[in-house]
């Protein structure tokens, strides 16, 4: 055989395998994720068209859109759970962001001591989700806790339990969650801080921009993508959180606290209910997908002028 | 040569991994796993001495303890059954024994009782609520211990204010708020507005009551004018002789409050006897049965009765009911529930030296012996049973507690429920 001829032939095995080649080495990736993503997606939404409760077996059976029927016309606490969702979405993020803004802005300039500021302020965030509700319980605990500790010298009544009052469980909620949340904005955006060309603020000083002024002009809008990303991400957990609120109030009292994850929870697990807590959590994905993509739309994100 | 190292290492860890759960199947040596449905520090030890005695009795079975939290274990159970991987045997109350039926995931044990040393030896009231909770009245728990509920109080308190313990609810609520004193920290009463509330409150209501039947035909009696009476009284008594946080209060937290020392009565059930006593001695804690109302009729809804279930998906169901049968065998079972403070279901242990000496246990003994005492069973057969008492009623009663929804209305929403799926039961039948 000349060389001529022998190089088709020795071309076709080589494209054949080139074809087959990037598909087997992402195989794998597909496959844990059809196995540990879109099968429980998919089984959700399967059981979500499904009367599924595992202590009435005799009862299971396609039920159509009935559990949507059920949640939209004929259940309020869905719609209670969804607004304190939202509520608690809101408080959270506005004021993580604040704070934790507050905190990046503080972290940054040069002070003696910036170090241990600096490790102090993210330690919280090295806290895990239990032990953090662990403390805050202690805290809040009316006999042993902080409360008890004002009382005795004076200030507030003896026996005061903030969790069992439904005038101030949703701010003592609000004010244990901060403390784990807060530390998540300040490590993003003073990482983001810290890329902002020094020069930026000296032309900004040159041409008289005060504090204020250099903060507007320079600091926000450079920070504006990592903002919009860390809002998007943390209401995303936000929506999402259960470990904190329930271990703290377990939705209560009287249902004060219950968030939509939690409502499920309570539907699926304790209910067994799983066929309705399947629509339940299908209507909150949906939420969260659309509301994410309208936030990413309007704040035009990766999109800087 | 490679990939063919790697698919024979996988293949031979499957076999690994599904040969695990066959070790021992079929004659001669068996491993059984028994899950204790109650784990912690307070009865593991009790169950690893038992479960030493039953391997030394019996050297080819091997039993393998879990211990499983009492809050999560009916999960647990569900989880298992619905992936079949469900214990050999397993400690089970009547609370959510009718779930387990209703998924097929038991073997019945009449046959085996029957069969057995234990034919004619168990306690007729424990076997009776066992059974109610099955469609078929069969067996499907061997039924260990019984319970009761009673108000646990502090002698010495009581002694230091010169107050009697309390017979009736009217007396509670007085003495309640005489030992109340929020500046030491001290009140007179817990009440339990977390978890599990509901079934407590249904004994005290019944208890206040005097009436006598859960439903009279397949309507529910529990929006009794008398019931929501009973509510109201409780319900006044929160934050005026309870701790304020008592509306979140689940066992936990209102046995931490009582052994803490920050409380003078706690209604519960033996089940915390050792806790109880174990924070503040024999001495200072005594048990009196749930005081009655006006009627004067002593009505008791009957505590869940502990037993062990055999699992249908067993490879060894012999060697699971052997273990079962070990641990309601006279000696173990005396042993056992003097351990608990509960009431033996092996009615040869009733002769044992240390019931005489368990002012709690016999009393309560006392209170089921006793001609008068009306015994009303909660429908814990009902499958929507768990659902209904404490996933929808447990947020509402804490709504009665923070005035938000009246005693009443509470009852009236609970009832109705409770009445169709009594219909739907018996319809079902």
């Amino acid at each position: 055989m000349t060389a001529l001829d022998s190089r088709p032939a020795v071309a076709a095995p080589r494209r054949r395998r080139r074809q087959w080649a990037p598909y087997a080495l992402i195989a794998p990736t597909v496959a844990v994720l059809a196995a540990f993503l879109l099968y429980p997606i998919g089984s959700v939404l399967y059981y979500s068209l499904q009367r599924y409760n595992v202590t009435q077996p005799w009862k299971n059976g396609f039920a159509g859109l009935d559990n949507f029927r059920r949640m939209l016309s004929d259940d309020p606490l869905f719609w209670q759970s969804l607004l304190f969702s939202t509520k608690w979405v809101v408080a959270q993020v506005g004021l993580q962001l604040l704070l934790g803004l507050a905190l990046a802005l503080i972290i940054n300039e040069t002070f003696v001591g910036r170090g241990l500021a600096r490790s102090l302020v993210f330690s919280p965030w090295a806290v895990s989700g239990v032990l953090t509700t662990g403390i805050w319980i202690l805290l809040y605990n009316p006999s042993t806790g902080i409360f008890q500790e004002l009382a005795n010298l004076g200030v507030g009544d003896h026996g005061t339990s903030v969790l069992g009052d439904p005038a101030t469980v949703f701010p003592a909620t609000v004010v244990a969650e901060l403390w784990r949340g807060v530390p998540f904005f300040a490590i993003l955006l003073l990482a983001d801080l810290q890329t902002i060309p020094k020069d930026l603020y000296e032309a900004a000083s040159v041409d008289g921009a005060g504090r204020w002024r250099r903060f507007l002009s320079v600091t926000l809008p450079h920070l504006r993508d990592a903002i919009v990303l860390s809002t998007l991400l943390r209401a995303v957990w936000e929506f999402n959180n259960v470990d904190l609120i329930y271990t703290l109030t377990g939705g209560g009292p009287a249902n004060q606290t219950t968030t939509l994850p939690l409502y499920v929870a309570r539907k699926a697990v304790d209910s067994h209910d799983f066929g309705y807590g399947s629509a339940l959590t299908v209507a909150g994905f949906v939420i969260l997908l659309f509301s994410s993509i309208l936030y990413l739309r309007l704040s035009k994100f990766g999109s800087r002028a | 040569m490679r990939i063919r190292g790697a698919l024979a290492v996988a293949l031979s860890l499957g076999l690994v991994l599904t040969g695990c759960s066959d070790a021992g199947g079929g004659g001669g040596n068996a491993t059984i796993t028994f899950w204790d449905n109650n784990g912690g520090p307070g009865r593991t030890p009790i169950y690893e001495e038992l479960i030493k005695r039953f391997e030394a009795a019996n050297p080819t079975i091997k039993v393998e303890y879990v211990g499983v939290p009492s809050a999560s274990v009916q999960q647990k159970y569900d989880t298992a059954i619905a992936g079949g991987s469900t214990p050999d045997v397993g400690g089970v109350t009547t609370s959510y024994l009718a779930n387990m039926i209703g998924q097929d995931a038991l073997e019945p044990l009449d046959e085996r009782v029957d069969s057995g040393p234990l034919k004619g030896k168990l306690l007729p009231n424990l076997v009776e609520t066992v059974r109610q909770t099955a469609p078929d009245n069969k067996l499907y728990s061997l039924p260990s211990s019984g319970n009761l509920d009673v108000i646990w109080y502090r002698k010495d308190w009581f002694e230091q204010a010169g107050l009697t313990p309390p017979t009736t609810w009217d007396e509670l609520v007085d003495r309640a708020t005489k030992l109340t004193d929020v500046g030491r920290n001290r009140y007179g009463y817990t009440i339990r507005g977390g978890a599990g509330s509901v079934f407590q409150l249904l004994t005290e209501a019944y208890a206040y009551s005097g009436v006598e039947k859960f439903f009279d035909g397949t309507t529910s009696t529990v929006k009794d004018p008398a019931n929501a009476e009973l509510i109201g009284k409780v319900a006044a008594l929160y934050k005026k002789a309870t701790p304020e946080a008592d509306v979140n209060n689940n066992y936990t937290q209102m046995v931490a409050q009582f052994t803490g020392g920050s409380v003078a009565m706690m209604h519960h059930n033996l089940g915390s006897y050792s806790d109880v006593t174990k924070a503040l001695g024999t001495d200072e804690v005594g048990a009196i049965t749930l005081p009655v109302g006006p009627s004067g009729r002593k009505t008791v809804v009957p505590n869940p009765t502990d037993g062990f279930a055999v699992f249908k998906n067993s490879k060894n169901p012999d060697a699971a009911w052997k273990f079962a049968e070990f641990l309601v065998s006279r000696e173990s079972n005396s042993y056992w529930n003097e351990k608990v403070g509960q009431i033996p279901a092996n009615t040869d242990v009733r002769s044992e030296a240390w019931i005489e000496k368990n002012q709690p246990v016999k009393m309560a003994l006392g209170v089921l012996e006793d001609k008068a005492t009306r015994i009303v069973p909660a429908p814990v057969y009902l499958p929507e049973y768990s659902s209904i008492t404490k996933t929808d009623s447990e947020p509402a009663y804490q709504k009665v507690l923070l005035g938000q929804l009246s005693p009443q209305e509470f009852l009236t929403g609970l009832a109705d429920k409770l009445t169709t799926a009594q219909q739907e039961w018996e319809e079902r039948k």
